[in-house]
């Protein structure tokens, strides 16, 4: 990234905090509208030494890990075999569309139905976001791998195990991580809005909370920290990916 | 093996899938866990949908509270949004000073912002379309912007060399060179747009499809959770095959579009 382009989003983020602040004190009376800056950091500083805010946090990142970690191995082996196979690419694809067509939202009161309103429905909303993802894009990654390495393969007389984890995984790489990026932000989706709707701890448990109290600061502090936590994900991935699959170029934002 | 016995297995397989599925699921319903507030069968499904459809016509209104949403944010995200990326484009000075703002809008969660838009607009019909608008105007605005940004630069000498000037060669080039994209964006708003519905319609609405499905998970009521969940997939689906639909007919020297 060039200098000027940081200076100028830096310059960019400042004003606009300044404008937003002087505007909050001089034409508005009152914070529930828009809370100024300073409050919403008091708010902040209030909740971070109570503690209150390591509890919310660490609820969130638990269940988007465990959901994710697992979705990332189950989703990666259906995918292969769905990519080998495809017979079994054909028993599978109609449920796998479905549950790929199905706005997650929609799903949730289901999953909480039946898992409850702790851990396990959060940890199953973002398991099945990301999986899908995975499961679509692995599938994908093998089935356009170029067949010029495997004809490779073959000449080199690498096994059946060789050449998948030696040709086949790293040629389906991309794809996986693509499908990893895309389950990121939606299963982060997710997992604030299982825990909107029905949970005692997280992010989304605090969004609400907030909002039901009409506190805007606290309000504010939440949706910086799901910014946060948003842009820290997506840069990480990018990053990965980048790390992982240096061979492919990646646009400078993607959409979803 | 043929191909015509290599199809007829292929599709053999899909419905065999989908049937053996839905036995399995009306087996575990009625026969394993027998307990409608948890479980029912695809048969009641069905049948429940039946009724909303043609015999009391309860999902009427529902469908037409949320298309009217839906439309109305969806619309204005595209006049908002083709425009704004092209001007980003075309403006490294604009692009850099609002990038840092439209980067955290994006990343964020979307949900995030719906108890704020409904602080500011009320539970009224403003802060479900502001809802709905913020998740599909990024797609569209990033793929206008990467659509203007990838034109092919021979496009451009070749105008150049012709004279054109700036007018005609945003017309003549920068616009139909980036119309793939503007679609493909589009097309991918078109989920988001549906999932920032249920969000908007959870927030204090009376009425439409996302009301429909929470209510139903609030009072166990599972055969009208499903119907509304079903019908969120069946508009979502209808909406992608159009715009593929309008793809096809507006970009025909494409195969297929990339980007997004």
């Amino acid at each position: 990234m060039p200098r000027k382009e940081i200076v100028r989003g830096c310059v960019s983020i400042l004003t606009g905090l300044a404008i937003w602040e002087l505007f909050a004190w001089l034409l508005l009376e009152n914070e529930l509208l828009i809370p100024p800056p300073s409050s919403v950091a008091r708010s902040f500083w209030k909740l971070m030494i109570t503690g209150q805010l390591n509890k919310h946090f660490a609820a969130t990142l638990l269940e988007f890990a465990y959901g994710f970690s697992t979705a990332c191995i189950i989703g990666v082996v259906i995918g292969y075999f769905m990519g080998m196979y495809r017979r079994f690419d054909e028993v599978m694809e109609p449920w796998i569309a479905t549950l790929y067509s199905v706005p997650i939202i929609t799903v949730v009161p289901l999953i909480i139905i039946w898992f409850g309103i702790g851990m396990i429905s959060k940890v199953i909303v973002v398991f099945k976001i990301t999986a899908v993802a995975i499961i679509l894009n692995t599938a994908a990654g093998i089935k356009n791998l170029d067949p010029v390495w495997l004809e490779l393969a073959k000449s080199l007389r690498l096994s059946g195990w060789e050449t998948t984890y030696k040709i086949r995984f790293p040629g389906a790489l991309p794809y996986i991580i693509t499908g990893m990026r895309l389950g990121v932000g939606r299963a982060l989706l997710g997992v604030i809005v299982a825990e909107l709707m029905a949970a005692n701890a997280g992010l989304g448990y605090l969004l609400r909370d907030s909002s039901e109290t009409w506190d805007s600061p606290k309000l504010f502090v939440t949706v910086f920290l799901l910014a946060a936590m948003g842009l820290v994900s997506f840069n990480l991935i990018k990053r990965f990916e980048r790390r992982m699959a240096p061979w492919r170029q990646s646009a400078e934002w993607s959409a979803e | 093996m043929n191909e015509r016995t290599d199809k007829l297995i292929s599709s053999l397989l899909k419905t065999g899938s989908i049937v053996a599925g839905l036995a399995l699921w009306h087996i575990l319903a009625e026969y394993v866990l027998n307990d409608p507030t948890f479980l029912v069968s695809p048969v009641v499904v069905v049948n429940t949908a039946y009724e909303m459809l043609f015999v009391t016509g309860e999902l009427y209104p529902h469908l037409f509270a949320s298309s009217w949403i839906f439309f109305y944010g969806f619309g204005l995200s595209i006049l908002a949004g083709v425009p704004l990326g092209f001007v980003m484009a075309l403006n490294p000075t604009v692009r850099d000073y609002v990038n840092p703002w439209m980067t955290t809008l994006y990343t964020t969660p979307r949900i995030a912002f719906a108890p704020i838009l409904l602080l500011w607009f009320g539970i009224g019909g403003g802060a479900k379309v502001a809802i709905v608008f913020l998740g599909c105007l990024f797609p569209i605005l990033i793929n206008s912007y990467y659509g203007m940004r990838v034109v092919n630069r021979e496009y451009v000498e070749l105008a150049r060399s012709f004279r054109l000037n700036s007018w005609a060669l945003f017309m003549k080039i920068l616009l139909p060179a980036s119309v793939p994209f503007i679609l493909a964006g589009i097309r991918l708003s078109i989920g988001r747009g549906l999932t920032g519905v249920a969000i908007a319609e959870w927030f204090g609405a009376t009425e439409g499809l996302g009301y429909l499905v929470f209510f139903a998970g609030q009072t166990l009521n599972i055969p009208t959770l499903f119907v509304g969940v079903a019908a969120f997939a069946v508009l979502g689906i209808l909406g992608f095959e159009v715009i593929r639909r309008v793809e096809t007919y507006a970009t025909p020297w494409r195969k297929q579009s990339q980007g997004g």
